[in-house]
């Protein structure tokens, strides 16, 4: 990784700046808008005589006129007219005018045309057809703009591969044009297919690397390159706060996520973008007033901005109003049908409603969006779990598990689904990984146990319930009737092998639960009566056991030998 | 004729007291002008002051043709037996006969001197003429093809083809410019492909043309005849390129490139040569037809209204009428004013394809078949018809009648790549893998030979089939080639991505055959093939058990068979659609409609 301190911030400005003038002459908004973002964050002073040389160069007068017609046009939004203006001529600025527009004006369409239902029926795509056929047949001649392009255009129709391949040759052409690199990022997989990319060295490729490693849920490495930015002179960009922000609200770190946004929110108070992912943020916390709060802040900035429809919707699912959330996200997907945040939360709605195929809908449109979206994926496979179809819920588990491995929930449902379709040994595989990986939800353990008890594995239960009791009460989170199982299972466990001092231990907390109750009170009886008869084999077998216990245990070896210290304790209490 | 005679003229002279000469003159300057009435009233008079000579009796019978009076001026001539003895007098007796539609008893008159005629050798007859023609001055020179066109022109009417391509023929072999005879054999398809060429060959072009325009001559023909019977490209010679603009060869261009499934290029191009000449009549059937093709509902309406308000009897006004009804799928007003078109002009092919059409696309075999065998028999070079009859009895499971009339197409254009494809079909259809292999690759070869920049999106169905019979003879790699190169053509097709995850399924790579499977549903959500190949696939990676085994396998070949056919099907319709020129694309995409709704069905 080059270090970034070491670049002339000069040049970094000037190539901001350059970007910026670039990109709003093409009407790509959001490049100019971020080109302009960063530059206005880095306080360095250039030399305005290099600018104007750059600025006035004479393809900035070919065909003038038609070309600021055209832009006038664009601007707007009427983007036939401003496509038929710029038509059949050479230069590429105007052809690229065209191009844009005409991709727009086709884009538009088929918003205004899309009905209201989710998912789209089966839409025309003839049009785009004859763009990639357009474009192709100059593809040799493009520039970095028309390569970029040609590259959406692909990738609507769905040609990953070659839409990466121009991608990539556009942004090695033109490397300070944002929208190039962020709809490379889209198209990413994974990362070995990032490495294998022949990318230029250029500086916006480490915010570009930055940025696919957030989607890819590196979250370290994305972080250190943003604060490397912040370090060097950036720190006043609310790109890279709100950029920061999302990396720890992928990492859960919902405190610092928190913080960040709340800075986000005093740097630049009327920002409506990644406020969604905010919303989540307090939607997790359940941060009620504070949701309210920035829905009506954002409600006050813009009624019809995507993100505000989203904040809204989450605002409403906090309070239940299942129905009017999902009017709110169906109309971010009115203003954008490519917003994903909204498909994945409407299929969460849907959900919440019982309406099984419309999420099944929402949660494909969102994966449809972006692959990467492992919420999705993992809804897919709730919902068809619902639907009793297991194997389904399998794939859409394990392709969410593969997209964020270090999480337990995905590994528990995959565990589950194994469990259902009895393939047990599997199961245990999951149950004893999402342990492993630190367990959200604390059911793994207790569900291991359920199982070492149906394979009649006892040992290994036994140690699992040992273990899932330790775990629940550090925790302080009990759920009763498992605790109570578990005891029960101890008790029952520890009497057939007549280790009457851990039985006796366990029984008693059995009476503690009124599920149990009786049972216990059969097992104390028992115990009883044969401690009366004579207690000599004891000690020598519990030695045993334990020794067996300790080794039998796979899932954390260093536990059980509290275990080992605690119970004798109350061994010594309970008599 | 009025022309010719006008150069003639000057020669005559008969002196009486009145200068009749200066009045002669006066007529033929009216019937110039198109003042007809004056002419008549003049030319009447000349007769009786020449006292009835031959000459002026024919000029006066031409101003009766001229104001529309055939009657009077077939009388006229017949009752002195002018016809008998003059070829000039006789051609023109006929032509008012014809033009009162009364074919037999033009064909009477014409018949009476046949003998006469044919008896002297040619150059003796000719020189007979040019003798007759200084005695009379009447304008007699090449009367012969003339007449064998009119002849043409009534045993056409009369329904009797052969006889009136003969006749053509022979009128163009007496007077190679005689376009009008080249055009009727063309543009009626009375010949095929081989004859067409067979015929310019043997063109008495040598002995008839000055050396200098034998080339124009020839590349002129050359440029209109077939295009439909084969992908190709005409190049222009370097003498000649100021004809590059010329619209007539400028609409062959557009043709030619509408029969290469190149529709955006025809369509400029059409779009062009109508800014220039709205009502072009050549281009006009060509250009609803690719607004067919293109999907342009809206254009073909305001053409439809305006070419009706302007050439009601004109078959293509109501021609673009009905495409525009079909297009939009009302087949009951199309078949209506395709059927006008039909009987405005009977010999106008593209309606009489688009009529069959819009039975085809509505699943009426049965007269879909009734209206492409009517077209067969008025368009008998034509190979369109005889496709579109094989496609309706592939259609309604027949398959070895199919056969029969694919082969028949194939007789009349042996390199049509759709015929090809079609017979493609029929063997994979019959479980006839390598022999399907061998005609979907020939016919891509054929559609290769052309050396497009880009392939057309119309063979994205061939290639597709290209890889289902390679899928069968368990070409997978090829296979999977072949679908690809579909998807670039044509990407978002949901049957291509089944047809890859399939290939994926039976290769064993499940986890890409899961990621296909998803697409292709994700685009046509109700498909049951997919539906189904999904769930075994997906149980199959699930258990990281071998792919699909045993029966498993043969069931989903079953499957697949029958998804086999959405390509097909489609294409086939739409590749008639393609082939007959003018006439509609569209049920092409109505029956891959179809096509699809029956597979669904299927799985």
């Amino acid at each position: 990784m080059a270090d970034i301190s070491s670049w002339d911030l000069t040049k970094v400005k000037e190539d901001l700046i350059d970007a910026y003038r670039e990109c709003s002459m093409r009407r790509l908004l959001n490049g100019a808008k971020w080109a302009a973002e960063l530059s206005s964050a880095l306080e360095i002073t250039v030399d305005p005589q290099i600018l104007m040389k750059k600025a006035c160069n004479e393809e900035y007068f070919l065909d003038f006129d038609k070309v600021s017609l055209a832009a006038t046009y664009f601007d707007l939004k009427e983007y036939d007219r401003a496509a038929h203006v710029v038509r059949d001529l050479k230069n590429p600025l105007a052809y690229f005018l065209h191009m844009y527009a005409e991709f727009l004006a086709e884009e538009t369409q088929r918003l205004d045309n899309a009905s209201d239902s989710i998912g789209q029926a089966n839409y025309d795509n003839t049009k785009l057809r004859n763009m990639k056929t357009e474009l192709s047949s100059r593809h040799r001649e493009l520039d970095g703009f028309g390569l970029y392009i040609y590259g959406v255009v692909l990738k609507r129709l769905d040609l990953t591969k070659m839409a990466v391949e121009v991608l990539v040759e556009a942004v090695t052409k033109q490397p300070l044009h944002w929208g190039a690199w962020q709809e490379l990022a889209t198209l990413i997989t994974d990362r070995e297919m990032l490495v294998s990319l022949a990318l230029p060295n250029h500086w916006v490729r480490q915010l570009f690397l930055a940025h696919v490693y957030l989607e890819l849920q590196l979250h370290e490495e994305a972080l250190e390159i943003y604060q490397t930015f912040i370090n060097t002179g950036f720190h006043k960009s609310s790109y890279l706060v709100a950029q920061v922000a999302t990396a720890y609200h992928n990492m859960r770190d919902v405190e610092q996520a928190v913080d960040a946004f709340e800075e986000l929110e005093k740097m630049d108070p009327f920002r409506l973008e990644n406020m969604d992912i905010y919303s989540n943020l307090l939607y997790v916390k359940e941060m009620r007033a504070e949701l309210a709060h920035l829905a009506h802040r954002c409600c006050d900035i813009n009624k019809y901005r995507v993100e505000t429809c989203c904040v809204i919707g989450n605002y409403y699912s906090l309070r239940s109003q299942h129905e009017k959330a999902i009017l709110y996200f169906q109309r971010a997907l009115r203003l954008n049908p490519h917003y994903l945040s909204a498909w994945t939360l409407m299929g969460h709605e849907y959900m919440e409603m019982k309406n099984t195929s419309a999420a099944i809908q929402a949660y494909r449109q969102a994966i449809e969006v972006n692959k990467r979206d492992y919420r999705a994926w993992y809804g897919l496979g709730q919902t068809y779990e619902i639907l009793k179809m297991p194997f389904y819920s399998l794939y859409y588990y394990r392709q969410a598990h593969l997209l964020k491995p270090n999480d337990s929930r995905m590994v528990v449902a995959l565990g589950e689904c194994y469990e259902k379709l009895e393939r047990l040994q599997e199961a245990k595989k999951c149950f004893r990984k999402a342990h492993n990986i630190g367990d959200v939800e604390g059911g793994a353990l207790y569900k291991l146990a359920k199982l070492y008890e149906k394979l009649s594995e006892s040992e290994q239960a036994a140690s699992a319930y040992t273990e899932y009791i330790m775990e629940t009460e550090r925790r302080g989170v009990l759920s009763h009737e498992e605790i109570s199982q578990a005891y029960q299972y101890l008790a029952n466990y520890h009497w057939s092998r007549k280790q009457l001092d851990e039985a006796y231990a366990a029984a008693q907390k059995c009476a503690e639960f009124t599920e149990t109750r009786e049972d216990a009170k059969v097992i104390l009886q028992q115990i009883q009566s044969l401690r009366s008869q004579g207690e000599s084999s004891m000690p020598a077998r519990f030695d045993d056991s334990m020794g067996s216990l300790t080794s039998s245990d796979h899932i954390r070896p260093g536990e059980p030998r509290t275990f080992d210290g605690v119970t004798p304790v109350s061994l010594k209490f309970t008599p | 004729m009025a022309g010719e005679s006008g150069c003639q003229v000057p020669e005559s002279q008969t002196k009486g007291k009145l200068n009749l000469d200066r009045l002669k003159e006066i007529v033929k300057k009216y019937i110039d002008k198109h003042h007809y009435e004056s002419a008549l009233f003049w030319a009447d008079k000349i007769v009786s002051l020449s006292g009835g000579a031959v000459e002026d009796i024919y000029w006066y019978a031409q101003t009766l043709y001229h104001t529309g009076q055939y009657h009077r001026a077939a009388t006229l001539l017949c009752s002195r037996k002018l016809d008998r003895h003059y070829a000039a007098c006789r051609f023109l007796a006929a032509k008012c006969h014809f033009e009162c539609k009364e074919w037999q008893e033009a064909l009477n008159i014409l018949d009476m001197a046949e003998v006469s005629l044919t008896k002297p050798s040619f150059l003796q007859s000719s020189i007979n003429q040019l003798s007759m023609d200084a005695d009379d001055s009447l304008p007699i020179r090449g009367i012969e093809s003339s007449i064998s066109l009119l002849r043409g022109r009534i045993y056409e009417a009369m329904d009797n083809r052969g006889l009136a391509a003969d006749c053509f023929r022979r009128a163009l072999q007496q007077d190679v410019y005689c376009f009008e005879a080249f055009d009727l054999l063309v543009s009626h398809h009375m010949m095929s492909a081989q004859e067409e060429q067979d015929l310019l060959k043997t063109l008495p072009l040598v002995a008839q043309c000055p050396e200098d325009e034998m080339e124009l001559v020839r590349f002129l023909y050359q440029n209109r005849l077939k295009k439909y019977d084969k992908p190709g490209t005409h190049s222009i010679p370097q003498s000649l390129s100021p004809l590059l603009e010329n619209v007539d060869v400028v609409v062959n261009l557009a043709e030619r490139r509408y029969y290469n499934c190149e529709f955006q290029k025809c369509h400029k191009i059409t779009s062009g040569v109508l800014s220039k000449d709205p009502y072009n009549s050549r281009c006009l059937p060509l250009h609803v037809a690719v607004l067919v093709e293109l999907k342009k509902p809206n254009a073909l309406f305001y053409l439809g209204h305006k070419l009706v308000d302007f050439y009601p009897n004109k078959p293509v006004s109501w021609f673009a009428v009905g495409c525009y009804y079909l297009l939009t799928k009302n087949f009951e007003p199309a078949r209506r004013y395709l059927s006008k078109a039909t009987t405005l002009e009977k010999t106008f092919g593209p309606a009489w394809l688009a009529y069959g059409h819009s039975f085809a696309a509505d699943n009426e075999h049965d007269q879909a078949m009734a209206a492409y065998f009517t077209a067969s028999q008025i368009m008998k070079g034509c190979h369109l018809p005889v496709l579109y009859i094989g496609l309706e009895y592939g259609l309604t499971s027949n398959a070895k009648l199919a056969e029969r009339f694919f082969t028949l197409a194939q007789s009349i254009a042996p390199d049509d790549p759709f015929v090809l494809h079609e017979m493609g079909v029929i063997a994979f259809q019959n479980h006839e893998w390598v022999e399907a292999e061998r005609y979907f690759k020939e016919a891509l070869s054929r559609i290769q030979s052309v050396g497009y920049q880009h392939m057309p999106e119309k063979w994205e169905a061939l290639l597709n089939n290209l890889g289902h019979v390679s899928r069968k003879l368990k070409k997978y790699e090829e296979a999977l080639e072949y679908h690809r190169q579909a998807e670039l053509l044509c990407p978002q097709n949901p049957s291509t991505y089944s047809a890859i995850a399939y290939i994926h399924a039976l290769t064993g790579n499940n986890s890409l055959a899961v990621d296909f499977f998803h697409k292709a549903l994700g685009l046509r959500r109700d498909d049951a093939f997919s539906t189904t190949m999904l769930g075994h696939v997906i149980e199959a990676l699930m258990s990281e058990v071998p792919p699909i085994v045993g029966d498993d396998d043969s069931d989903s070949l079953n499957t697949s068979a029958s998804v086999v056919l959405p390509p097909f099907r489609p294409l086939s319709f739409s590749q008639a659609d393609t082939d007959d020129s003018s006439l509609a694309a569209h049920p092409g995409d109505n029956s891959s409609m179809m096509a699809i709704e029956e597979v669904e069905m299927d799985g």
